[in-house]
């Protein structure tokens, strides 16, 4: 989503017109109830836009792990070789330690949002370390735990599933960091994160869907353990 | 408008925006090979790039259908004839069709609900960079030891997991890199089309002043929204599975191979309606403008198009009747995908309604729709029966399918993509066609279509299955049918090249309404400039079919007009 | 819209012209469904004759759609048209409720009574019987495989005859009956009911035969019950349905239905025969193929031929 990337206001359609030019040539408003408006006439639309799109594409992306996930259900449920020889199942303390931390960290870039919201930059860039540091946390906890796995990739469709769905949210989970980082140097160059910034909206959703996404994978791994 | 181009140094689109300098004019060309933001430019680089793959897919069906004009496999090997037609099919496919049709939804949907451009023209001009990317990962697959992909454009493992070679880089592993890459362009473009259309109307433009073809557009790219990532989820595994050793569809680690068929499926069935929403689209844009008519039961037809494409997700089934799927299952699946014969049929039987008492004009858009519109019925008759399962048993996997599957594809689809060139072709380019070389390629089309795949029901319906690259002798007569035709499509490619190569560079010029459409894209100068509207956008106040209701289209139509065609307000 | 006028209503036709039409229009319909008989293979299985009427029936109906949608298209060509240099608009007609209710309700009924008919065939056919899916590419055809979990044979299966193991491999087939005598060309006795076992060794394949009008595709992994009754004497082609690689289009034999007697006399001259590798036309190639420096496209060599008590012959001819 480059559209991320740029600065919060900036128009993703420029206008050859600038805007210090002759705001009243625009005599078509753009808000009448029906079409909604174009972004040359009001400036946050833009952003709107970028909302819509990203909700779409997260709901879009949702779809590729509900097919993951319906693959996994039906490998688990009928194949003839289910857990490779001489493992027993899965380990489930330390990643249950992982998942309430991956949870709380919702919460922690909710009130990261909010501080941003109230103009607290201090206070907004502390949730916002916090939650990247949760985030971290997580996935070091499931990078060792998959060193220490008694079975690989190619253990048949059992590692091959394992792997795929974790491997799989393990990058959303890394690209949530990376966003969140991008955002974290901007917060430093004033003016660049803005309270109604969408840029911040938009990565906090990406790590509720991303958390949302590890309980069901959660669940269907680590607790459906029984076939 | 213009601006200059060496203001500051950081990125400004602004820079790569400038108004379209008319055909000829010096550096008017050069645009077309940059990152250009401008939808009206990523729309011809996206048709131009797609003609030529269709030229390179036709080719590779030609030597196909050389092979096949005698039964025994003496042309080619018959390992060459299986790479043929999986990349025949893949071209067709992702780098002819549904390119193309992304680059009519790039030229017509903001100027038709009255957008400057789409939402995001970053996003769009990167969708479109990553076309010619993927066809060259595909081209390359020609380039590799053993040969491209050989194993169908289904790709059913575990036959397209053998890599006979065992290379790391196989044509299968570009094949589906290929397909992945272009899942993601069109999912980039899938969440800009639908941002613009949701959130970019013009003023009054509610949802049932919208033309059909933005609704049509916006139910195509739902499913793709809703059926690409289940065949990038099938793409990943299958990778894994050719690649690095897993066994998500290997029967030895465990794997299942028909789960990959509802990977596959899921999408793939959609997928079909994704190609031909969009013409539905064109055929309702174009039937009232050539007959003179308002669009018959135009709600009914603009949520059908939604009725479909709630269907569409829930028939996949019907492509594995014979694949072991159980009898319940099949009866399911059946009456799902007879149920979606009924809001096509409601849109083919508004079409006929919209001709009737007419005031009909037979030019090259509307001869391609007539002829595009009769081949659907019959390829819809053929679809009913293959969804019944006792036929679909004896005919699936044969020569009825091919036949079934191009005449929509191409007797339908192809032929809607025609008559939309020739019918927007003024609009964007500025210049007028040539009907006559327009009525040769009409003519020499449907002659060459018809022949070469209406005997193809026939040769499936004997029992000549699909995929072959020999056949026993009873089937000859068929053949040689379909390979004439083939080679007379061919030929038909020549007047179509030629008219718009020539009207293009020295057409006469045209005004900006030469069929008298309505429409917003008609209230806009032809070439319509950068932004089209930019900041004045008209206000809708009336349907987008008024024809011979007299109402005007938008407020203060006349000073539009006037506009567009040079003149002082 | 510059254009104001508008025509004078055009000519419409009347009441008896519609009634002839769609006279004519089911004449030709009913001939064409007679007709599709002869587009089809002869009838040499007990599902062929279900399957030829439904596809009667639904050319019939099809024909019907078709002509009539045809002939409404071109009275409006004939009678609708422009003249030239004439720009007025036709009949400012936005649509008409009664008529798209009924356009919407017709072919809905219309699908669904088909959809209903079929599932009855569907459920006269049943040929389908069970899967067993095993963890293994390459089950071992004995006789020792694991009894399928398909429907147990009742009295009234106890003609039946089975089960015949049918295996697939890139590219030939394998026919093993419950006597152990294998050969490549498939011979059955006519007017019983024959239980296969469907096993692929690699890739998937399909196994059909268009003059029984049935398919099924053998799945690597799994192994499938599948039953059919011949129902005429003969010789004719099977084929693999199911693209399967590099030499798919010669994956192809004869099935030769024969009479009960004969059967018995070919299983028991069959059974004294020795085993010899079959005829095998991918092999051939193949080895043609290395003799001309192997070019071509990338392809798993064909399985070593089968070794059999009766062998395909290339120099039969089949009837369908
Ligand atoms: C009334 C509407 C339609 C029905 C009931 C229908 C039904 C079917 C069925 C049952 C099959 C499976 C045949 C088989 O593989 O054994 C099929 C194949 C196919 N149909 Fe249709 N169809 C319809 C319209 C369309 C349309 C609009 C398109 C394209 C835009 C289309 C494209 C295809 C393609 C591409 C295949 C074959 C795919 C392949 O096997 O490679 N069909 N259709
Ligand atoms: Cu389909």
């Amino acid at each position: 989503m480059t559209s991320l990337s740029q600065p919060a206001g900036t128009p993703a359609v420029p206008s050859p017109i600038g805007p210090e030019q002759d705001p009243g040539a625009s005599a078509s408003p753009g808000h009448d109830g029906h079409g909604s408006g174009h972004g040359h006439n009001a400036h946050g639309a833009h952003a709107d836009h970028t909302m819509t799109g990203f909700v779409i594409f997260l709901a879009s992306e949702s779809l590729i792990f509900l097919a993951l996930f319906v693959g996994y259900a039906v490998f688990k449920s009928s194949s003839p070789l289910w857990l490779p020889a001489g493992v027993e199942g899965l380990e489930v303390r330390e990643p249950l330690i992982n998942t309430v931390v991956l949870v709380s960290s919702s919460l922690v870039i909710w009130l990261a949002e909010r501080a941003l919201h109230r103009q607290r930059l201090g206070e907004f860039r502390a949730w916002w370390l916090l939650t990247m540091a949760m985030g971290t946390y997580f996935v070091v906890g499931q990078a060792i735990e998959w060193q220490h796995l008694p079975f690989g990739l190619a253990s048949g469709v059992f590692g091959a599933s394992f792997y795929l769905l974790t491997g799989f949210h393990g990058l959303h989970v890394v690209t949530g960091l990376a966003l969140m980082a991008l955002f974290l140097v901007r917060s430093l160059r004033p003016g660049l994160v803005l309270p109604e910034g969408k840029g911040v909206i938009a990565v906090s959703l990406f790590w509720h869907f991303v958390d949302v996404i590890w309980v069901v994978l959660f669940v269907l791994t680590y607790v459906w353990q029984r076939r | 408008m213009a601006s200059s181009s060496s203001s500051s140094p950081s990125f400004d689109p602004r820079m790569i925006k400038e108004p379209q300098p008319l055909p000829g004019s010096p550096g008017s060309w050069r645009r077309y090979f940059s990152f250009n933001t401008d939808a009206k430019v990523i729309g011809i680089q996206y048709i131009a790039v797609a003609l030529l793959f269709l030229l390179v897919g036709g080719l590779l069906a030609m030597i196909m259908r050389g092979e096949l004009i005698t039964p025994p496999a003496d042309l080619v090997d018959p390992t060459v004839y299986n790479g043929l037609y999986t990349m025949h099919g893949t071209v067709m496919l992702f780098l002819f069709l549904f390119p193309v049709l992304n680059g009519f939804n790039n030229l017509l949907i903001p100027p038709m609900i009255g957008a400057p451009d789409m939402a995001f023209p970053r996003l769009n001009a990167l969708a479109f960079w990553l076309f010619p990317v993927f066809g060259v990962i595909l081209m390359a697959s020609f380039l590799v030891p053993g040969g491209p992909s050989g194993s169908g454009w289904w790709a059913y493992p575990p036959l397209s997991t053998q890599n006979p070679l065992g290379h790391a880089l196989n044509g299968q592993l570009l094949w589906i890199l290929a397909v992945a890459v272009s899942g993601v362009s069109s999912i980039m473009g899938a969440v800009n089309f639908c941002t613009t259309i949701i959130r970019m109307r013009a003023p009054g433009m509610g949802l049932f002043k919208m033309p059909i073809f933005c609704w049509t557009a916006l139910a195509a790219q739902l499913i793709q929204l809703m059926g690409l990532p289940v065949l990038t989820a099938g793409a990943v595994m299958l990778l894994f599975d050719l690649s690095f050793g897993t066994s998500f569809f290997k029967p030895e680690g465990g794997g299942d191979p028909m789960l990959y068929q509802h990977f596959f499926w899921f999408y793939s069935h959609p997928a079909v309606y994704v190609m031909v929403l969009p013409i539905f689209g064109v055929f309702s844009e174009l039937f009232p403008v050539y007959a003179r008519k308002p669009l018959f039961g135009y709600h009914v037809v603009a949520i059908a198009s939604f009725a479909i494409t709630g269907l569409s997700l829930i028939v996949w089934v019907h492509h594995m009747f014979y694949s072991g799927t159980p009898q319940w299952m099949r009866n399911v699946f059946m009456v799902t995908t007879m149920l979606i014969a009924v809001p096509t049929g409601i849109k083919v039987f508004a079409w006929i309604a919209t001709l009737w008492r007419g005031s009909i004009r037979l030019s090259t858009p509307m001869l391609f729709c007539l002829a595009g519109l009769f081949n659907f019925i019959f390829a819809g008759i053929t679809g009913v029966m293959l969804a019944t399962v006792p036929v679909d048993i004896h005919v699936g996997n044969t020569y009825f399918v091919v036949g079934h599957f191009h005449y929509v594809i191409f007797n339908m689809i192809t032929f809607g993509v025609f008559a939309a060139i020739y019918h927007w072709f003024p609009k964007f380019t500025g210049r007028m066609y040539y009907e006559g070389l327009g009525k040769l390629h009409f003519i020499l089309t449907f002659i060459g279509s018809t022949l070469n795949f209406l005997p193809m029901h026939w040769a499936g319906l004997m029992g000549m299955p699909r995929r072959v690259a020999s056949y026993d002798p009873e089937f000859a007569s068929a053949n040689v049918l379909a390979s004439l035709g083939a080679f007379l499509l061919g030929v038909a490619t020549i007047p179509f090249l030629l008219n718009i190569v020539s009207s293009w560079v020295r057409g006469p010029k045209a005004p900006p309404n030469p069929w008298n459409a309505i429409g917003l894209e008609w209230l806009l100068p032809s070439p319509p400039a950068a932004e089209n509207f930019a900041e004045d956008v008209p206000t809708v106040i009336s349907g987008p079919y008024g024809y011979g209701l007299g109402q005007p289209l938008v407020e203060d139509q006349e000073r539009f007009e006037r506009r567009a065609a040079g003149l002082k307000p | 819209m510059t254009s104001t006028g508008r025509r004078q209503p055009s000519a419409s036709p009347n009441l008896v012209l519609v009634a002839a039409g769609l006279g004519l229009d089911a004449l030709a319909s009913w001939t064409m469904a007679q007709q599709s008989y002869h587009w089809l293979p002869v009838q040499a299985s007990t599902a062929a004759p279900y399957v030829d009427n439904l596809f009667a029936l639904e050319t019939g109906i099809g024909t019907f759609i078709l002509l009539g949608c045809s002939a409404v298209i071109a009275w409006t060509l004939l009678f609708n048209r422009a003249p030239k240099y004439d720009l007025d608009d036709g009949d400012p007609i936005e649509g008409n409720l009664t008529l798209e209710i009924i356009w919407t309700i017709i072919p809905l009924l219309v699908v669904l009574a088909i959809a209903w008919h079929t599932i009855g065939i569907n459920h006269t056919l049943a040929t389908l019987g069970g899967k067993q899916r095993l963890a293994t590419a390459a089950p071992v055809a004995t006789a020792a495989l694991p009894i399928a979990t398909g429907s147990p044979p009742s009295a009234a299966d106890s003609a039946e005859l089975g089960p015949i193991q049918v295996i697939a491999r890139q590219w030939s087939w394998e026919f093993i009956y419950p006597n152990g005598v294998r050969s490549s060309e498939l011979h059955l006795p006519v007017d019983r009911q024959i239980h296969f076992r469907l096993i692929s060794m690699d890739v998937l394949h399909g196994f059909y035969i268009p003059a029984f009008r049935l398919k099924q595709d053998l799945i690597p992994g799994s192994v499938i019950d599948y039953r059919l009754t011949p129902s005429r004497q003969g010789r004719y082609r099977l084929r693999d349905s199911m693209f399967s690689g590099g030499y798919f289009a010669t994956n192809q034999t004869d099935v030769v239905v024969e009479s009960g007697a004969d059967f018995a006399a070919w299983l028991a001259a069959a059974e004294r025969a020795p085993l010899r590798p079959s005829f095998n036309e991918a092999n051939d190639l193949w080895q043609q193929r290395l003799a001309k420096r192997n070019r071509g496209w990338a392809t798993v060599p064909p399985a070593p031929p089968p070794e059999v008590n009766v062998s395909l012959d290339p120099k039969n001819t089949h009837e369908a």
